[in-house]
């Protein structure tokens, strides 16, 4: 189609289908709106991130000076050395990777048995069930917070990571159900039943057959979980008090407190650190979440 | 940890391979093995704090000593804590635009996103990536990066921005009105991508040949997104309002790094004023009785959702 090269060339054979044409231009019109569009969201979002980057690679003359140029004169690393030679960033880090591992775990290792029950057994309560997990999904963990605060206390279980990740799995659970579930309802019933034809148990089939099948979909919830733990505030900011134990999410909140007055490059690198590992993942999976998100969609 | 229940059913696996007809008198019990775990954990730490939220309410007990008796006039103090209207009226407010602008926000963003994939146009994945960026983002980080670009400093990005131009310095955080539109813009900046991850997904759900309807029909593109998007990814749209609406009035990491609820209490929105009180007044009764509101709100909208959910995914 020459005519779809536009310019002023070809002025016959735009004659021969003018209506066309049209369509084509106000389409193009439309594609220059939508790249509008995408500049502007792209502004709005990239640039507070942005900038969070730029002042973490200034030194501290070129923080103070008043510029919305980006780019700084004399990028430098010591923001980051700085707060990776910190006692507690690192350890911040760990904790916050040992809490999201026990938490996506967990959710993952609780959730998938009840969500294969929910797909596939027809059972007395179980749509009241399944209300009752989504209704879970929406308790504030600051209204469970208070009482786990006050029982941690008495069993001396403040500041345990292991029972603060139990907290973590008990708050993931609900959405891993839910998310699993529909994983699985994707999964013929044809593909268990005959493995239990052939004399597998459900567990067998289950974990031989059903669970090899829904591993995309376990990625996808693996990942969602994974970051909302990484990210997770509440429970960790009430049960787990000393520095020693906390997780970025709240740690940061320590080195605001630390630095902010004096040195806002050491908080942007902190926070670029503490970012990275969330975004990182999040973008390399990104497929397998925004997928999960349509299949979704699609069953609704 | 679903061990030691279905471990049972396993080692049989080796005996006399016979499948197990439907109805037959194993299944009655067989599910609450695979729910078991599920259950247990709901019970300990779901309805377990939950009975004691609903019976802390209902005594005087603080977090500074352990003995407490059982009254009713917290409730009374609570309600009639002077600060309270001014919290509510803030936590409306902040919780109203938040939604609003996310629903309008990520629709926007989600059509865009459509339309620049289906006509193959560049930056359409980029653009997503840096809009969920945000999202994935610990609440703190969001509202220490927010604190940068909003400082009244001379590393204030958009104070900056408006000096470049001639413009004075805008107090943003200090300004008792400012500071609750800060906090506001920042919020959506923070939890657009679920609204437009949700939508996105919905808009692919809508049949093709609608639109085609659309337009044979001479429709203008603001009435086709009227008459024919909207209505279409309705249920979609109510789930996603209910589920953004319910996240905003938990939420107060982002505002506490921001703000920390000032200046004087602007920006103190309900969950952050109920973690105060049990926290910062280590009034743990006080702090029950405000749990137990966001309990309700949370539970009505629930209410609500489950009856605007789909029916086959009851």
């Amino acid at each position: 189609m020459s005519t779809t090269t536009a310019g002023g060339s070809g002025t016959a054979a735009r004659g021969a289908r003018p209506r066309r044409r049209t369509a084509r231009t106000r389409a193009r019109i439309d594609d220059v709106w939508t790249y509008l569009g995408l500049l502007a969201v792209l502004l709005f979002f990239g640039i507070p991130l942005l900038w969070m980057v730029s002042l973490a690679f200034r030194n501290q003359q070129e923080i103070l000076v008043t510029t919305i140029n980006p780019v700084p004169d004399h990028p430098t690393l010591d923001n980051f050395g700085q707060v990776l030679r910190s006692a507690q960033f690192p350890r911040f880090l760990l904790n916050s990777a040992i809490l999201s591992a026990i938490g996506a775990c967990g959710a993952i290792a609780v959730a998938a048995p009840a969500a294969y029950a929910f797909s596939r057994m027809r059972f007395r309560g179980r749509p009241v069930l399944l209300v009752g997990v989504l209704a879970l999904q929406m308790v504030s963990p600051l209204v469970l917070a208070f009482p786990l605060y006050r029982y941690f206390a008495s069993l001396g279980l403040l500041n345990s990571l292991p029972a603060t990740g139990l907290v973590y799995i008990a708050i993931l659970m609900p959405l891993a159900t839910w998310m699993l579930k529909g994983v699985f309802d994707g999964i013929p019933r044809d593909l268990d039943d005959a493995a239990m034809i052939d004399g597998a148990t459900r567990w067998v089939a289950f974990r031989r057959i059903v669970l090899p099948i829904a591993m995309p979909g376990l990625t996808a919830v693996f990942v969602i979980t994974a970051l909302l733990a990484w990210a997770e505030f509440v429970v960790p900011f009430i049960l787990l008090t000393s520095p020693a134990h906390l997780p970025i999410s709240v740690g940061i909140l320590n080195l605001q407190g630390t630095y902010a007055t004096n040195s806002t490059g050491i908080l942007a690198a902190g926070s670029v650190i503490a970012v990275l590992p969330a975004i990182v993942l999040f973008v390399v999976l990104q497929r397998f979440i925004v997928g999960a998100f349509v299949s979704g969609a699609l069953k609704g | 940890m679903a061990a030691p229940t279905l471990d049972t059913t396993r080692s049989r696996q080796g005996a006399i391979a016979r499948p197990h007809p439907p109805g037959s008198r194993r299944r009655a019990p067989d599910h609450l093995a695979w729910l078991a775990p599920l259950l247990a954990m709901a019970t300990l730490f779901f309805l377990w704090p939950l009975i004691n939220v609903i019976r802390l309410a209902f005594t005087n007990s603080t977090l500074l000593r352990d003995d407490y008796s059982y009254t009713l006039s917290t409730f009374g103090q609570a309600l009639t804590d002077p600060s309270l209207p001014g919290v509510l009226v803030t936590t409306v407010i902040f919780v109203g635009a938040s939604v609003a602008g996310q629903l309008v926000l990520g629709l926007l963003i989600a059509l865009i996103i459509q339309r620049a994939i289906s006509r193959k146009l560049r930056g359409a994945v980029l653009v997503r990536s840096v809009v969920l960026s945000a999202w994935v983002m610990p609440g703190i980080l969001i509202g220490v990066i927010w604190q940068i670009v909003l400082n009244e400093g001379p590393f204030g990005l958009v104070n900056s921005a408006l000096a470049s131009v001639g413009l004075a310095p805008v107090s943003w955080l200090s300004d008792t009105k400012l500071a609750v539109l800060s906090v506001v813009v920042a919020n959506i900046w923070r939890g657009t991508a679920f609204t437009m991850l949700l939508l996105y997904a919905a808009l692919l759900t809508v049949n093709p040949d609608l639109y085609d309807a659309a337009k044979v029909d001479g429709a203008r593109k603001l009435r086709t997104l009227w008459h024919v998007t909207l209505p279409q990814i309705r249920p979609v749209l109510l789930v996603n309002t209910v589920l953004i609406t319910i996240a905003t009035l938990n939420t107060f990491d982002m505002v506490l790094a921001l703000t920390g609820g000032g200046p004087a209490q602007a920006t103190e929105v309900l969950a952050l004023h109920t973690y105060n009180a049990v926290f910062v007044n280590f009034n743990l009764a006080g702090g029950c009785v405000l749990a137990l509101f966001l309990l309700l709100a949370s539970l009505l909208l629930t209410a609500f959702y489950s009856r605007v959910l789909p029916e086959e995914q009851r």
